[in-house]
């Protein structure tokens, strides 16, 4: 390598840029250059220098604020950006649209049926009229109901110690008839309608209307609206022991 | 957008003294500095989630100074520029100077590198103060690896030729 090598690559060399063969090369010039090897200490020391006399400054503390600031709205701006997009408005009154046409075409029938399930219920207690055929025994139950339906709905004796069989009454509820079972606590009343699908199966579901607890269901075999006053575990444990008897066959 | 606010605030806030120095480096005027820097930091959380590097220091530096440059091309004539001083309202970070010589060294060197052109400066402030390899030179600066080593080479000269003829001026106003 020749001085004017050297001080080509010298640069490099010092900033720690240089290939290893070169560098090695390098080392092995300046140990036997002394002009080059004087150079490489100037401009050693003149890198030094710099380093050791450039003013650093630390950044005002208030420009520290104002960034914290305008990062802090920057980020308030993205949140609120999504609700200047017009394709959001557009999406809220599609789904809305949507919901509307979706309640209108296929209307929530569960809903319907036991409301009208429930003003039967109602009108059952405030006459005193709970049921037709008075018995604690379900077969007898069973067979007066099966007389004056199409149908032979399950009756369960008792589904919960609490509870027990009252009797049961045909209803009519939206053109069905429905066979209606009546059990009694000391405190509530539950009254089950039950009648046989068809094609209207009912979605499980749960829902208060006028104060009352409407559980629906439905199994192959009928559609069910259990009402009750009350709502705590011993409905709770009524309704499942109940469904539990319904498919176990555990009934009359 | 709260994680990501925070992400950003814990990688990017402790950078804000280079960020600053570099600024005042490229547009000189503290004010300008101080307005490109925030710049720079709105510009760096709308890209945030397009950063996946680890090195945060580079990359907010490189916004800093795209946000410097546009200052420049757009509000600041060259000529309008005011001298870059060594006595601003900042604070100067580290020990304080010891003696009266280094203070003369410090003002000169400011005096020698505010007369070097902006693409020279900004070289020797990268290299040498923040560490940049050639490599980070090169793709932040966008030009090539030759580029980056002819460019440091010049700057170098140029702010030693400076630092020379400051140094000629003193003997003579002392004689």
């Amino acid at each position: 390598m020749n001085c004017e090598e050297a001080g080509r690559l010298l640069d490099a060399y010092l900033d720690r840029e240089l290939e290893w063969s070169s560098r090695l090369e390098l080392q092995e010039h300046l140990s036997l250059c002394p002009s080059c090897w004087s150079l490489a200490q100037e401009r050693q020391e003149f890198r030094t220098l710099f380093r050791a006399t450039t003013s650093t400054y630390k950044a005002p503390s208030e420009l520290r604020k104002k960034i914290l600031v305008a990062v802090r709205r920057e980020k308030t701006k993205q949140a609120f950006a999504l609700f200047r997009q017009p394709w959001v408005y557009a999406a809220g009154v599609f789904i809305l649209c949507l919901s509307l046409v979706l309640n209108i075409l296929f209307p929530d029938s569960g809903k319907e049926i036991s409301r009208q399930a429930v003003l039967c219920h109602s009108r059952s207690i405030s006459p005193e009229h709970l049921v037709d055929v008075n018995s604690a025994n379900p077969l007898v139950v069973k067979s007066w109901l099966a007389a004056r339906l199409d149908f032979s709905p399950p009756v369960v004796a008792s589904p919960a110690s609490a509870y027990a069989l009252l009797g049961g009454r045909v209803d009519v509820i939206q053109n069905r008839t429905v066979a209606t079972i009546v059990y009694k606590s000391d405190k509530d009343l539950i009254t089950l309608f039950c009648w046989p699908p068809k094609r209207e199966q009912l979605p499980q579901r749960e829902y208060v209307i006028n104060g009352y607890h409407v559980h629906v269901w439905s199994n192959a075999e009928c559609n069910y609206i259990l009402i009750s006053k009350f709502r705590g575990p011993e409905t709770d444990g009524f309704t499942d022991s109940f469904r539990d008897q319904l498919q176990s066959g555990a009934y009359f | 957008m709260e994680e990501v606010q925070s992400i950003f605030e814990k990688l990017c806030l402790p950078h804000l003294d280079a960020a600053y120095n570099f600024a005042r480096l490229v547009v000189e005027r503290d004010q300008d500095a101080e307005d490109v820097v925030q710049e720079a930091y709105v510009r760096a959380l709308k890209g945030f989630e397009k950063f996946h590097g680890n090195d945060a220091r580079a990359w907010l530096l490189g916004i800093v100074r795209n946000a410097a440059y546009g200052r420049l091309q757009k509000h600041v004539r060259k000529s309008d520029l005011l001298p870059f001083e060594a006595t601003i309202d900042a604070e100067t970070v580290g020990d304080p100077l010891p003696d009266s010589y280094h203070e003369e060294r410090v003002q000169q060197l400011d005096e020698a590198l505010k007369r070097l052109p902006v693409e020279l400066r900004e070289i020797l402030f990268l290299r040498e103060i923040e560490d940049w390899s050639y490599r980070k030179l090169a793709s932040t600066l966008k030009v090539s690896s030759e580029t980056v080593v002819s460019r440091l080479s010049r700057a170098r000269q140029c702010l030693q030729q400076e630092l020379a003829r400051a140094g000629r001026k003193e003997l003579k106003h002392e004689l």
